[in-house]
């Protein structure tokens, strides 16, 4: 099996191969970024207070373009709270002004208050450029798997491990 | 080649994909449903704008409007085997005031003074219930997976569970505002959906769901304004 190892262009050539895969990966990913105009176009739920409509895992496909209307009430947004780096899923409940200095409140579906207290210190409103995208479709569970891993990092360790080993066994 | 590892990779492979196209199937029936919310009803009972503060241990004093509404409305159609919720909600909408049209900032705001989470049968357990209020909920649509009923909405004289202000603190004395009927259908799997304000193939725009044009009043007398302020900070 380990035959590989003693050939080098067949180590090469898998080498190569495994390099395709993870930049294949990337590439898609960013493409999709550049389609959806949004640095994260897939991001997991990591909190319930969306529930019953995310729970945590629940994998939400973003769109961060305004085509036909601008980010209005009603539209579930993931933003970014300035200097905390912690994308947070909510809906847009209030709206003052339009265009891009429009001020925007959220609050979650599942909170009894806004999120007035989650802004940074002195920030009452979000405005568009806090926005990385609004929610447009949902995928159940998917996402449980990074979960799992920013959970229990071992797992992350055995299952590069097993990638590698499957690579290199492989013959093709 | 046909080691155990390849079989695995390969039965993998198939669920994964198997799973795909069922979802995918599940949320393409979507579309094909066809929807037809009707608003039968909507209108303000009682209006007042009241002073307060943002909360209890703020000094500032901001205006706060406070609108009682009554709404009648026919959501059943949403309710299809792939609603998880339906999320309804009330907007009170107005221009900027008539100074700042002048000046060429012709801006919108728009606030959620009421909304509520209707979960589908399936979903039930899901919500965030009281042991009372939960039981009670699952009992009311037991052995069904869909139930329509509760998309019949008859609501009379509703306190608004949010009291709205501008930025700026000011709000007695606007003009033209308007409330409006919106929902969101969260699927179990598939895209997201709103009110739409044409006809998209099968699914009509929903009809009726804008109130008549009221102005908000002037400020209430100081002595009423006390009592009310409790009620504002959160």
């Amino acid at each position: 099996m380990l035959s590989s190892l003693g050939n080098p262009r067949q180590a090469a050539a898998q080498l190569m191969n495994f390099g395709l895969i993870l930049s294949t990966a990337f590439m898609m990913w960013k493409g999709l970024s550049v389609m959806t105009d949004s640095p994260s176009p897939i991001v997991v739920v990591l909190s319930g207070s969306m529930e019953p409509a995310f729970q945590r895992g629940d994998l939400l496909l973003l769109w961060n373009r305004n085509i036909a209307s601008e980010t209005n009430v009603g539209e579930v947004v993931v933003y970014n709270v300035k200097d905390k780096d912690i994308p947070i899923v909510h809906r847009v409940v209030r709206k003052f002004g339009v265009g891009p200095d429009a001020k925007l409140l959220t609050k979650g579906d599942n909170n009894s208050a806004d999120d007035t207290e989650l802004y940074a210190r002195g920030q009452d409103y979000l405005v568009r450029k806090d926005i990385i995208g609004s929610v447009v479709g949902y995928i159940p569970f998917v996402g449980y798997v990074t979960i799992m891993l920013s959970e229990h990092p071992w797992l992350k360790t055995v299952m590069l491990g097993i990638m590698g080993l499957v690579v290199v066994l492989q013959r093709e | 080649m046909y080691s155990s590892l390849v079989r695995l990779q390969n039965t993998f492979g198939f669920f994964t994909t198997v799973i795909f196209v069922v979802a995918a199937f599940i949320a393409v029936s979507d579309v094909v449903t066809p929807r037809e919310p009707v608003v039968a009803t909507l209108k303000t009972n009682q209006v007042q704008v009241v002073r307060g503060r943002p909360h209890y241990y703020s000094s500032k004093k901001e205006e706060y409007a406070v609108i009682k509404f009554s709404l009648d409305a026919d959501l059943s159609s949403l309710f299809t085997w792939n609603t998880k919720q339906v999320f309804v909600y009330v907007t009170a909408e107005w221009p900027s005031s008539s100074a700042a049209k002048i000046a060429g900032n012709v801006t919108e705001n728009q606030a959620v003074i009421w909304d509520t989470i209707i979960t589908a049968p399936s979903s039930d357990h899901l919500a965030n219930l009281g042991p009372a209020a939960r039981k009670k909920l699952l009992k009311s649509a037991a052995g069904k997976a869909i139930d329509p009923s509760r998309g019949k909405l008859s609501i009379k004289n509703q306190k608004p569970k949010y009291q709205i202000t501008h930025p700026s603190g000011k709000i007695a004395e606007t003009d033209d505002v308007v409330l409006k009927l919106h929902y969101n259908v969260q699927p179990w799997v598939g895209m997201l959906t709103w009110n739409q304000d044409i006809d998209m193939f099968r699914w009509k725009k929903l009809k009726n769901g804008m109130s008549k044009k009221f102005a908000l009043p002037a400020i209430k007398k100081k002595v009423e304004a006390k009592k009310t302020t409790a009620g504002t900070g959160k």
